[in-house]
């Protein structure tokens, strides 16, 4: 018998079967918890393989979730014939847009969300990182080298603060000093890069605040950190401006197939019937690939949750920290610890928690406890009277967990981007331009492809007066005097930015929307004095009813309307 | 670059009144404010209370800021709304202020700066609220605004969280004007607003208040559906088996106020943990020479009319503030007290009977409250009760005292049998 069958014969009785078939291995039957069906599948997977598990396996009394879609239907896309569809417009969906505009097709990016960037990418740390502890046998390991190495790059591209800020992996016995010296050829041989270690002393030089207890510590030079959602928003606002179609508010409903290709797709705005599709819906990326006739993996939704606190922590955190064996029990999650932001903020977490919802956002108080009893063992300045807000996210891990980049293996018209988690804002880039690579090869069989001339890879940021010189800031006002009026003292953001955030290549109507652009609500008040302003300035500037204006997603209207009316 | 001998930083009832008396002390006064518009919270108060203390008489938040407006607008102070303080800094002649506002970015020279920053409200996610992140959920402040300033309707059906006066206030107001206000929720056994809010906020509309209970959990995905309440313990934790599910489509919070004393941090103003606001002396300069601080950015008050007397005396005392060197004496009080705010008396001018405030830690009956200098007892008071959420004022005559730099000047309190 199957050595696998064998453990899940004795773990869960003759209720799971397996059965391997077509390069899959397939979990049927049913169990009495979802920790129980995660662990099956855990239990047949190898990390890395090409094999992948397909979990079938159902939970008695767990009625799964239905994935939340817009209500409305319209005709917007409706009979469109794009070169390349992209489904989901998260961070790797974005880059592949992005990678995909400096040719010369007719691209459509569809997101179901109001906005992009609103599933993982939007919800991590924003840490790039070195690598360090991935496999070098990994796919994900060699995308996140190359996407490490082509940040500088993208980010002077965009205009997106990144901060290659380093890394600090602590250690708390100094009797380790020694070996971490021997570790240093590994770091070179695996494409970590530069890294150093530090002493007692040396390491307080960079981060004097980490605890007392921690006696040497290893720095890897090549992580930073960037804002992971501005970040996506850029992606996605140059794609546009070269041309790509970003088409919100859409949900892949089903997938019509003829003779192994993907035919038409329809959504909630119309059908369309696309040349190539791309798969990059993170943790629906299973989904899609059910509706595409090639599942061939499975997602299990982790999710992990982080506190932002207040920019008065920042003076404690110079980098990024964390001390050795406590990041997460979860020995995939590769960030963790105190993290100082790019916008003057610090992160502390994430946890790593399995859940059979896809988009369960829930905070609980228990994660923060954990996490922040977890980080105080390096960092005892820790607060939870900083805390200014918190944020669950979910990653979208394969069994084998390592990242799916590659063609359909039975529809010919598809490649995927899937079982992108951690580290896979960093891979990003690299994801997209691998992606782009394959689709133009595929769409080059059938047809010419020609570089599109009028490409610019540059994109213009909105301005930040608060970040300028005086003069220059001076000179701003002078011209355009809505810069000099602040609607959001915490992080001091003027009427001209948000105004602006509201006219960009990427349409953003919501007062989240306006948040993640320019920041408003950010700070410690956490919108309590600018949140009517702002909402004032998207009905103002476009003409939508103060009650008709959302926080962000659908049915999140704030107001009831007028006073006095009939409620 | 223009040039002041007080600038004073918000245009609430505490700058307001700072400006005024500064301006009649003779100095040249600036007055700036981040909104269009001068008064503050006041501007959405229309409920009434106000003045009582001051004016005899009881007016809305909108008439009593008015009167000082008014008042202003005889005086020669300069005022500069939609004007935002970027950055303070340190010279020999005082402070340089950058300025941004529509008309451009300027620099300003000012021998001393009155902070009137007032304070902002705590959030959900500062009392550890947890669940989705729908629309829904609203400070009482901002909920005010949106109904009071902006005329639309925050929720239909309410829940709120906290029974700090704002909260109080908001329940009756939403109440008028058709919502539904489901019960006011307060984790600790006793209410944290004022007793007349308690009666004629809640009990005059039979809106339930639930003492020693919270809310735990948000529900909704695009708005608020429903929030988990529950039964706390003496720590405030909640206890199991006691969640009740309450559908809703708002829950409103009250649950705190926190002085904003940002710019305060910036000059490297010394802060009292207990109050959040400054430390400073019986003339309200704080710790750094030259920088008032008075209001609700000093510390909360419960009451306006004690907002704008902290105004008057901050803004007359930085006009007549003349780089004089002060020589303070540290105000000490027993664990009985909350706090005490002066924390610090300066001897060099003891003409004034010196004005402290205070809040008792726990709520007392009958009360004795001493006063001793070097242990001799140099004034009582005895109270009927002591409630946190009331403040106390207390005026002592420190012209005929021995005071001296090493002093001791203490406060305690004792608890008599009623």
């Amino acid at each position: 018998m199957d050595p696998r069958q064998k453990e899940l014969l004795k773990r869960f009785g003759s209720n799971v079967t397996l059965e391997e078939k077509e390069g899959c291995v397939y979990l049927s039957g049913e169990v009495s918890s979802w920790e129980d069906a995660v662990s099956a599948g855990q239990l047949c997977a190898k990390s890395g393989s090409k094999t992948h598990v397909v979990n079938d396996i159902r939970v008695s009394g767990l009625e799964m979730k239905e994935t939340k879609i817009p209500r409305f239907t319209d005709d917007a896309i409706d009979g469109k014939r794009p070169d390349v569809l992209i489904i989901g417009a998260g961070v790797v969906g974005c880059a592949i847009a992005r990678e995909l505009s400096k040719w010369k097709l007719d691209v459509l990016l569809v997101e179901k969300e109001y906005d992009v960037a609103l599933h993982a990418s939007s919800r991590n740390d924003g840490m790039v990182h070195p690598g360090i502890d991935i496999h070098p046998g990994l796919v994900k390991k060699k995308l996140n080298n190359r996407g490490n190495r082509m940040y500088t790059r993208i980010c002077s591209e965009l205009n997106v603060p990144f901060d290659r800020c380093g890394q600090f992996l602590c250690f708390d016995r100094k009797n380790i000093l020694p070996i971490l010296y021997m570790t240093l050829p590994y770091w070179l041989l695996t494409g970590v890069g530069a890294t150093r270690v530090h002493t007692y002393d040396s390491l307080r030089k960079k981060e004097p605040d980490v605890s007392p207890e921690v006696k040497c510590a290893l720095e890897f030079k090549r992580a930073g950190i960037v804002c992971p959602y501005g970040l996506t928003i850029a992606y996605a606002e140059n794609a546009v401006q070269n041309g790509v179609k970003l088409s919100l508010d859409t949900a892949v409903l089903k997938m019509k197939l003829v003779d192994g290709r993907i035919k038409a797709v329809k959504t909630n705005r119309g059908t369309v019937f696309p040349k190539l599709v791309i798969n990059a819906a993170g943790v629906f990326a299973e989904d899609i690939a059910e509706m595409a006739g090639d599942r061939f993996f499975s997602i299990h939704p982790r999710k992990g949750t982080n506190s932002i606190l207040d920019r008065k922590a920042r003076r404690f955190v110079n980098t990024t920290y964390s001390l050795m064996g406590t990041q997460s029990k979860d020995e995939h999650t590769k960030g963790g610890g105190v993290v100082g932001t790019v916008d003057g903020n610090v992160l502390v977490g994430p946890d790593a928690i399995e859940t059979p919802d896809k988009e369960n956002f829930d905070t609980d108080a228990k994660s923060i406890k954990n996490t922040f009893l977890r980080h105080s063992q390096v960092a005892p300045w820790l607060k939870s009277g900083d805390i200014i807000t918190y944020f669950t996210g979910v990653r979208a891990p394969t069994y084998e967990e390592d990242f799916i980049v590659e063609p359909g293996r039975r529809t010919k018209n598809l490649l995927h981007a899937a079982g992108i988690q951690s580290p896979g804002l960093t891979a990003a880039p690299a994801i997209g331009e691998k992606i782009a690579k394959l689709a133009i090869k595929k769409l080059k069989k059938t047809g010419r492809v020609e570089k599109n001339a009028a490409f610019d890879p540059v994109r213009v940021p909105i301005l930040r007066p608060s970040e300028m010189s005086k003069a220059e800031r001076a000179a701003l006002i002078e011209r355009e005097p809505d810069y000099g009026e602040i609607v959001c003292r915490c992080e001091e953001v003027s009427r001209g930015e948000i105004i602006a955030a509201l006219h960009r290549p990427v349409p953003c109507a919501t007062v989240d929307g306006v948040k993640r652009r320019v920041r408003p609500g950010m700070g410690r008040c956490q919108g309590g004095f600018c949140g009517p302003l702002v909402l004032k300035l998207i009905s103002q500037n476009l003409d939508i009813p103060e009650e008709k204006v959302r926080k962000g997603t659908q049915d999140s209207e704030l107001l009831f309307g007028p006073k006095g009316a009939a409620l | 670059m223009r040039t002041f001998d007080v600038t004073v930083i918000g245009g609430g009832p505490a700058g307001l009144a700072a400006a005024i008396s500064a301006e009649k002390e003779g100095a040249r006064v600036l007055l700036i404010e981040r909104e269009a518009r001068l008064g503050g919270v006041l501007k959405q108060c229309i409920h009434d209370g106000f003045g009582v203390i001051r004016f005899g008489e009881k007016l809305s938040g909108c008439e009593y800021g008015a009167r000082f407006i008014k008042e202003l607008e005889k005086t020669s102070v300069e005022v500069s709304c939609l004007t935002f303080a970027s950055k303070i800094e340190k010279t020999e002649e005082g402070f340089l202020l950058t300025l941004i506002k529509r008309s451009g970015l300027e620099e300003i020279s000012t021998k001393t700066i009155v902070l009137a920053t007032g304070c902002r409200e705590r959030t959900a996610k500062q009392v550890s609220i947890h669940g989705s992140r729908p629309a829904g959920v609203f400070t009482a402040g901002t909920a005010q605004y949106y109904l009071n300033v902006m005329g639309q309707m925050p929720g239909k059906r309410c829940v709120i969280l906290g029974s700090g006066d704002i909260g109080l206030i908001m329940a009756r107001r939403l109440t008028l004007e058709g919502a539904e206000v489901l019960g006011v929720y307060e984790a600790k056994p006793t209410p944290s607003g004022l007793m007349r809010n308690i009666y004629q906020c809640l009990n005059d509309f039979e809106i339930p208040l639930h003492l020693s209970h919270t809310v735990t959990r948000v529900h909704g995905d695009g708005r608020v559906c429903g929030v988990t309440t529950a039964k706390v313990d003496e720590k405030m934790q909640p206890i199991a088996g006691t969640e009740e599910y309450i559908e809703c489509d708002t829950l409103i919070l009250s649950v705190g106020l926190i002085p904003e004393n940002e710019l305060a941090e910036m000059l490297g103003v010394k802060l009292d943990p207990s109050t959040k606001g400054a430390l400073c002396d019986q003339l309200y300069m704080t710790m750094t020479d030259g920088v008032f601080s008075c209001g609700n950015a000093l510390h909360v008050n419960d009451l306006a009319d004690y907002v704008s007397e902290s105004g008057d005396e901050a803004g007359k005392n930085a006009a007549r503030y003349a780089a004089h060197k002060r020589e303070l004496a540290e105000v000490h009080f027993d664990r009985n007290f909350l706090y005490v705010v002066p924390q610090r008396i300066d001897l060099t001018d003891k003409s004034k009977p010196a004005v402290f405030f205070f809040r008792s830690s726990e709520e007392r009956k009958k009360t004795r409250v001493r006063l001793l200098l070097n242990g001799t007892e140099i004034l009582k008071k005895t109270y009927q009760n002591l409630r946190p959420p009331e403040m106390e004022r207390l005026s002592v005559d420190l012209s005929a005292l021995p005071l001296e730099a090493s002093s001791k000047l203490e406060f305690v309190m004792e608890e008599l049998p009623s």
